[in-house]
């Protein structure tokens, strides 16, 4: 008899994910070897400037890459055992909206305008689990109330452009609620909303996450997000997670580089007024990642071997990955001051 | 058979209008969009009274039998009361075979209307399908459908209609119905192929595909709703056109056949001394030009009332 496995079964296990767009400007490598698990009732957070494959990772997940975009062969998708990625399309409809759920950024775009939200709640349980009518009415009821919209039953009724912006997020939760699925995907969930919405909607979002034993992967550019929901973030850059650590981790000992400027790009409330720091430069063209080290032009530390070496993930520390030479080479580490960058502290 | 008979289509057209009016105006209180664009048409008020202009004409061919003095086809007295000029007898004259020209008008707007109504269903769901297959599917299959459309549409119509019907000799109803719309659905269907396109890469289709909803229901629910309105627009502009068309090939001979009336072969029947002869041609004429005005109207009005850009309001 063999020991039993210490570790608790992962509910996602994404291996060497690569998706490459095969454009006319050449082989475009949005998401190139992305590996990372997601534990159940676990909150992953993904973060990344725009650009760096955070939302491809996600859609390709939910197999929802549209030409010229493919999944490249080698890539493994695991969701509770099973290969999504080897799936027929009919099986994987069953898995999409069912087992996992998605949200997405503009709550307003991704409804449809001539159904009322009701009705469309509503047929998430027509197509999964061939509910009646009546049926699948009064559990969206159900769901919008669940969502803490008030009056869900007259609500239910309206249309999506009679909603307000939070409203129209909590309507798309109640969708991806439907069928208790046991992995949801926020794609920016909160981008388009106000700040205090913001902070409804993230609590929302972690009252479900207790009540439906759900695991969530956040996907953002907000780190303060991170830091309020997530265990565990991973960081993109130009297709491939730079680091990856437990949020306490990643907030005290940051160690790529990128990271570190992601950080210090952070509005701090209280500090002295300074210039918010920015990481110079924007994410490459995915056509023309550099070779060597993705960062490694916009990096304050680098030196010949990121340009020609091309860096694997090192252990920093336990449960904590870094894709920078820096582990091997700690004194190239340059110390950063920003005192230059102060303005407005004598007023 | 006498005047205050017309008062029965009249009737019927404005309390059709006003019942429509007052429907449009409560479903633009429930807040959907499809209400309120309707509401936005009632208001316009050259659009309702094109609207109310299109009724009275349909209830007019609806009760010819009603309205119309005489039999229309029927030679009244080919010696005394060939090539009348209008009287109170004959309100619209006689024509050169002394039939009654207002009945014939009457009777051919059944001809003309029912052709137009029939041959304009068929283009629209002709183009519909095949525009929305091309668009859905895009790629390879898009390309090849829409080259095809491109030949198809580089032929005038009138040309392909021509033929067709010279070469067919003596056509039926029905199938002057077939020719005219399967000759007519081709801007029809890359009208709807670059809407479906344009709706397909929304978030919402992408949204339901998440969801887990398959392609014919995203098709059905998610993107055909919002092509609806450009069908309804088309539909409304091609009856206008077909009507038009239907009188030009009649007139020629080749569409409607006497002795059955439609409005363009009435006009040909003054062939012989159009001057002379005014009112053959001239009130099935007006008959032509208003109701094809009153459709273009209406088509006008339904464009803006169901601009996409104001469908819904942010």
């Amino acid at each position: 008899m063999t020991a039993p496995d210490p570790r608790p079964q992962a509910l996602l296990t994404v291996r060497d994910l690569r998706t490459y767009f095969h454009t006319d400007a050449g082989i475009a490598r949005a998401v190139d070897g992305v590996s990372f698990d997601v534990m159940p009732r676990e909150t992953i957070g993904i973060v990344g400037e725009s650009g760096c494959g955070k939302s491809v990772t996600s859609l390709s997940i939910m197999r929802l890459i549209r030409p010229p975009g493919v999944i490249e062969a080698g890539s493994r998708v695991e969701l509770e055992g099973r290969n999504l990625l080897e799936l027929p399309e009919h099986e994987m409809r069953r898995i999409r909206g069912n087992r996992v759920a998605m949200i997405f950024q503009e709550p307003m775009t991704s409804l449809n305008p001539v159904f009322t939200v009701g009705e469309q709640i509503a047929e998430v349980a027509r197509v999964h689990a061939n509910a009646s009518r009546r049926e699948a009415w009064d559990r969206a009821v159900e769901m919008l109330q669940l969502t803490g919209i008030p009056s869900p039953a007259e609500r239910a009724k309206e249309y999506p452009h009679q909603l307000s912006g939070g409203m129209r997020q909590r309507v798309m939760i109640a969708m991806a609620l439907m069928m208790n699925p046991s992995l949801l995907i926020a794609d920016e969930p909160t981008t388009a909303l106000d700040v205090t919405i913001q902070a409804q909607i993230l609590e929302l979002l972690q009252q479900i996450q207790e009540r439906f034993a759900m695991s969530i992967i956040l996907i953002t550019h907000d780190l303060g997000v991170i830091a309020e929901m997530a265990q565990r973030v991973l960081v993109m850059y130009a297709g491939e997670i730079v680091e990856r650590a437990s949020v306490g981790d990643l907030f005290a000992h940051p160690h790529h580089p990128y990271t570190e400027g992601l950080l210090a790009a952070m509005p701090t409330l209280g500090a002295a007024r300074t210039r918010l720091a920015v990481i110079p430069g924007t994410v490459p063209a995915p056509t023309r990642w550099p070779p060597g080290c993705r960062f490694h032009d916009r990096c304050p530390h680098a030196w010949e071997r990121p340009e020609r070496e091309h860096p694997p993930l090192f252990e920093v520390g336990p449960s904590h990955w870094s894709r920078c030479f820096l582990a091997e080479e700690p004194d190239r580490r340059r110390v950063i001051t920003r005192s230059e960058d102060r303005v407005g502290e004598t007023r | 058979m006498t005047l205050a008979s017309w008062l029965v289509p009249l009737a019927v057209a404005i309390v059709a209008t006003a019942a429509i009016s007052r429907a449009w105006a409560s479903a633009g209180t429930n807040g959907g969009p499809w209400g309120t664009a309707f509401n936005r048409l009632r208001r316009n008020r050259g659009g309702m009274l094109a609207l109310g202009f299109i009724l009275f004409v349909a209830a007019v061919a609806l009760l010819a039998r009603l309205l119309a003095p005489f039999d229309p086809n029927h030679q009244l007295d080919i010696v005394a009361l060939a090539s009348r000029p209008p009287s109170l007898a004959y309100p619209f004259g006689t024509d050169i075979y002394s039939r009654d020209v207002l009945s014939r008008v009457v009777y051919g707007a059944r001809i003309s209307l029912s052709i137009a109504l029939l041959a304009v269903a068929v283009s629209i769901t002709v183009g519909t399908t095949y525009g929305a297959i091309a668009g859905y599917i895009g790629g390879r299959t898009d390309a090849i459908m829409m080259r095809v459309i491109d030949a198809l549409l580089s032929i005038p119509r009138i040309l392909i209609l021509l033929a067709i019907l010279a070469l067919w000799g003596r056509v039926s109803l029905g199938a002057l119905v077939l020719i005219l719309g399967l000759t007519g659905w081709f801007g029809t269907s890359r009208l709807v192929r670059a809407q479906v396109l344009a709706l397909k890469a929304e978030d919402m289709v992408l949204a339901a595909h998440a969801l887990g909803a398959r392609g014919r229901r995203i098709l059905l629910r998610h993107i055909l709703p919002g092509v609806t309105s450009t069908i309804v627009v088309a539909a409304t502009l091609g009856i206008g056109n077909v009507i038009t068309l239907e009188a030009g090939l009649s007139f020629l001979g080749v569409g409607v056949r006497q002795p059955t009336a439609s409005w363009g072969n009435i006009i040909s029947d003054a062939s012989a001394n159009y001057a002379g002869l005014w009112w053959i041609s001239l009130f099935p004429g007006l008959a032509i030009v208003l109701t094809v005005m009153a459709f273009n109207i209406v088509g006008d009005a339904l464009r803006d009332a169901l601009d996409p850009r104001e469908i819904q309001p942010a």
